[in-house]
């Protein structure tokens, strides 16, 4: 058999799918653990080879199967979510390992890389339908009550089936509200979002990792809600989500558990890509895109630094001083820069993502900006609180070294380089962002033409509107004028009106 | 090599000197190394001296060539239509002022430090936050472009919270910690509001086009509008975050729990100063509207004398020193709402070079007291005010306690924001936890513990 004859896509998708299939059969849980981080590590090369394969092809797309493919958005998110369940695998302790939870990471692999590379929208639905099962597996192993988590996920299922029924047949605006509605519980934004900390709390941290940080609903919202959405849907959903960020960042900086503060973070920090997504103008699609990459690194990487202190520690509060930064510092620098990427402090990967969001969102209104930066602000709050909790305090004593073990250093070492690194090459990530945020855009408004005749005037001067935008935004990037007329800039009016919102 | 080329080279050195250091340090980390006391102090020393001649043989040249204004483009970090992130660097007569300043303090501070912080448990820590806080320092005196600004003001904030909470073994410095990173975070969210608005107005961030094509301090006259007045609103409440001007004053005493060394250079000498720094530095869009001026004239004067009163009841000398430096701060504030330029930028520099000498000798200065105390066998008698004493006892009694609690700055702002909210949301939170338990159906298990729990 010719192995190169394969393209690393299918391989990629297959290997977690074959890995999860070949653990069931495996009797000792450390074997479990070695044959799984085998078939991730691998997948996660085979990703990356995908996409270096897709980047050195100058086609559009490098397979068109109508199925799975690689293309401009999904070409660095493959190695991306290849990465953060690596890295989910390197943040749990063997003696906690067990045969189902590598069944269920592999599982959860196959899935996420498979929506993301599928074109298909009964594909991305059925996998999306199908990964509902795996959180409530990891519950119900572990004896905890379903019906909340169920019900709400019932309701995602059944919005979602009947969103992606009607919209089949005709792309009425009925149908891309329930498509957007069961995104949205699915997204936890407010006020769904009541099922994501009690994931949190009571399935084990690494399942709700996988299950809330590999964001595939921003995907689906891209594939299936994007090309069809109203205007107003959107904004309508933007408002949520905004509030979202700001209500759960005030949520994060007041909650003694550390579980519910690392939940609501995701929470605020997700909700701020859905919100990008809907604002639909190019530049916060650019910064959608950018935070989608830089929210996994970042959050991935707190996530691993919780994981591996509960390991050591128990279940950790943040009533009280713990102080563990003696001894275990490398956790404590990954908590904290890894934190500070979440929120975007300077020089991290989620410097300019951050910048750009609260930059494009200028034009909707200063009080936008105010409640993005406001949002920013909670963030890093809750985050330095649980770092003092956390890692400062009167040292506590142990008869046993607490010392980061080899796999969890190289975790360390991966997550702070990317999240360094990761800054300094944004400039070159942010340009083929663009790229892709204009094929989305330009999707959206032929999506929209096609409508245009059933809905009238008025829509058809929204595109006219966006289409100006995209207009000139395609034209090469101008250097900035030394001082643009000030009348041309604002009116006296619309300023008046931005200090009366301030 | 050409002169600008030089300029150029001498002005980047500056920067790079500190960003190397703090390179070494990030590997050092990363390979699981441990530096050793002197290699730090070796290394510290080499780069500030790099670093600082740099800086004065690019200003010898300046003054040679009478170069007033050299911008130093290092280049576009991201290009989008709509957004536009240049970094650049300015060497003019107020960033060559202040890092020059920056570098001699921070050199001081460096040699004073190595010998203090001797066998200290965290001597790695205290020079890694060090010299994060000396790139941000350096970063933000030359930047030329507010991003720039911003990211050197984020560094400078960062470390200077983690220094606060330095003796982390005890619970009160990481709790003082976190109160001033809460004000912190409420500039830098004004002062990236400020950069945004920037973008929008300018159409990028350049501090250049604040000031036409002349030097600092000259300004264009095309800068009038509402637009510029928000902006200097926005300037104006960072750099009451960074300066601790009124209503945020009541963090900089509870910023001297960190080691004497930081509180010298960061609440005495530097980071308090860099509030002004910034009102100095966009003092083209101050002179845009005259409310913003009388705003900081007003906002100069209260500071002034909140922090004189509280300074006079201080029982520790830290703190006393912490309140006598912002009331010199207020002072320089209000001379720059009075339109004053030079003035205040000397009274910025003298004023941090006399603050860092009296912090460095505060400890020492306490035993010289005791010796004095043991030798005429009393307390020395402070004397009141001639002004204190003709008040009417009430008043005195009155001002005493207003002195003593700070203005009731830090109550107001603990009572009527932190208090409700915190009490708002923890409600919420236990609301949204009762919904969850009721859902799940498990009313009568505790919501907040998830008691049988693994770990994974």
């Amino acid at each position: 058999m010719n192995l190169l004859s394969l393209y690393l896509l299918d391989v990629t998708l297959i290997l977690p799918l074959v890995g999860a299939v070949v653990v069931a059969f495996i009797k000792a849980p450390a074997d479990a653990f070695r044959c799984c981080f085998g078939f991730v590590v691998v997948t996660f090369v085979c990703g990356c080879g995908a996409s270096l394969e897709y980047l050195s092809v100058p086609n559009d797309v490098i397979r068109n199967d109508d199925i799975f493919a690689i293309d401009n958005l999904t070409a660095p998110m493959i190695p991306m979510l290849a990465m953060l369940h690596l890295l989910t695998l390197m943040g749990t302790a063997k003696s906690h390992v067990t045969i189902s939870f590598c069944m269920r990471l592999l599982l959860a692999e196959f899935i996420n890389l498979s929506i993301v590379s599928s074109h298909s929208r009964s594909i991305i639905v059925g996998l999306l339908l199908f990964s509902i099962v795996l959180p409530a597996w990891d519950l119900f192993s572990r004896g905890m009550r379903l019906r909340g988590y169920l019900l709400y996920m019932t309701a995602f299922a059944l919005l979602l089936i009947a969103g992606w029924r009607m919209s089949e047949n005709s792309t009425s605006v009925f149908a891309v509200g329930l498509l957007l509605i069961a995104l949205l519980i699915r997204g936890g934004i407010l006020p769904l979002h009541g099922w994501q900390p009690p994931l949190f709390q009571r399935a084990s941290l690494g399942t709700s990792m996988l299950y809330v940080l590999s964001l595939v609903e921003v995907l689906a919202v891209i594939r299936l809600v994007l090309p069809h959405a109203s205007v107003g849907m959107l904004q309508v959903g933007g408002a949520a989500c905004l509030a979202t960020a700001v209500y759960c960042g005030a949520l994060a900086v007041v909650q003694n558990n550390v579980r519910r503060f690392y939940a609501h973070l995701c929470l605020s920090q997700t909700s701020l890509v859905l919100f990008a997504i809907m604002a639909a103008t190019p530049s916060s699609l650019t910064a959608a895109l950018c935070l989608w990459m830089s929210t996994i690194v970042s959050l991935g990487g707190l996530g691993f630094a919780i994981r591996s202190l509960e390991a050591r520690f128990g279940e950790l509060s943040l009533s009280n001083y713990h102080g563990h930064y003696n001894q275990v510092p490398g956790l404590a620098i990954c908590f904290f820069t890894t934190g500070l990427a979440a929120v975007g402090f300077p020089g991290t990967i989620g410097f300019i993502p951050m910048e750009l969001l609260i930059s494009s969102s200028m034009t909707q209104g200063l009080a936008i900006s105010l409640a993005l930066a406001l949002a920013a602000m909670l963030n890093a709050l809750a985050i330095m609180r649980a770092y003092f909790a956390l890692f400062t305090g009167r040292k506590p004593t142990t008869s046993v070294s607490l010392q980061v073990s080899p796999i969890e250093r190289a975790g360390i070492v991966i997550i702070t380089l990317l999240v360094f690194l990761g800054g300094w090459f944004s400039p070159s990530v942010v340009e083929s962002r663009h790229r892709v945020a204009e094929e989305l855009l330009q999707h959206h408004l032929n999506g929209r033409e096609v409508r245009d005749a059933d809905v009238g005037l008025m829509q058809a001067a929204e595109i006219d509107r966006r289409t100006q935008v995209l207009r000139r935004w395609r034209q090469p990037a101008p250097r900035p004028p030394f001082r643009r007329d000030l009348n041309e800039l604002v009116s006296p009016q619309e300023l008046l009106e931005g200090l009366l919102i301030l | 090599m050409s002169f600008e080329n030089l300029l150029s080279f001498l002005g980047l050195l500056t920067v790079i000197a500190p960003a190397l250091l703090v390179m070494i340090f990030f590997v050092a980390f990363l390979w699981d190394y441990r530096l050793h006391e002197q290699t730090i102090g070796k290394m510290i020393q080499s780069v500030i001296a790099i670093s600082l001649i740099s800086a004065m043989a690019a200003a010898a040249i300046m003054v040679v060539r009478q170069i007033a204004h050299y911008p130093i483009e290092v280049g576009d970090w991201v290009i989008t239509p709509s957004y536009h992130l240049r970094f650049e660097f300015v060497l003019d007569f107020l960033s060559l002022s202040y890092v020059i300043l920056t570098l001699v303090l921070c050199a001081t501070i460096a040699a004073f430090s190595t010998r203090y912080l001797h066998h200290e448990s965290g001597y790695n820590r205290f020079f890694v936050l060090f010299s994060i806080f000396m790139l941000g320092m350096v970063t933000a005196a030359l930047s030329d472009t507010v991003e720039t600004m911003f990211a050197g003001w984020e560094m400078v904030g960062l470390s200077s919270v983690l220094l606060i909470a330095f003796f982390q073994e005890r619970p009160s410095p990481p709790r003082n910690g976190f109160r001033v990173w809460v004000v912190y975070r409420v500039g830098d969210a004004a002062l990236m509001l400020a950069a945004i608005l920037m973008h929008e107005i300018n159409g990028a961030g350049d501090f250049d086009h604040l000031t036409g094509n002349n030097a600092w301090p000259a300004h264009d006259p095309l800068l009038i509008g509402p637009h510029f007045t928000l902006l200097g609103v926005l300037f104006i409440v960072a750099a009451a975050c960074k300066s601790a001007l009124v209503p945020f004053s009541s963090w900089l005493p509870r910023a001297m729990e960190g080691p004497t060394p930081s509180s010298a250079i960061f609440y005495g000498a530097l980071s308090v100063h860099l509030g002004v720094f910034l009102l100095l530095r966009v003092s083209p869009v101050l002179d845009s509207s005259p409310w913003l001026s009388v705003a900081l004239v007003v906002l100069g004067l209260v500071t002034s004398a909140v922090a004189y009163l509280s300074g006079r009841v201080q029982s520790d000398i830290k703190s006393a020193l912490a309140l006598a430096s912002l009331t010199q701060v207020g002072l320089i504030v209000a001379e720059i709402g009075c339109g004053f330029r030079y003035l205040p930028l000397f009274h910025l520099l003298g004023h941090a070079c006399l603050r860092t000498l009296q912090f460095l000798r505060a400890p020492s200065l306490l035993h010289d007291h005791h010796q004095l105390e043991d030798a005429i066998g009393s307390r020395p008698r402070a004397k009141k005010a001639e002004w204190e004493q003709r008040l009417p006892k009430d008043a005195q009694v009155w001002l005493y306690r207003f002195s003593l609690e700070r203005g009731y700055l830090d109550n107001c702002l603990e009572k009527y924001i932190a208090r409700p909210f915190a009490k708002i949301f923890l409600r919420i939170d236990a609301m949204e936890q009762t919904l969850a338990a009721w859902l799940n159906g498990d009313q009568d298990e505790s919501t907040d513990q998830t008691t049988k729990r693994k770990p994974h």
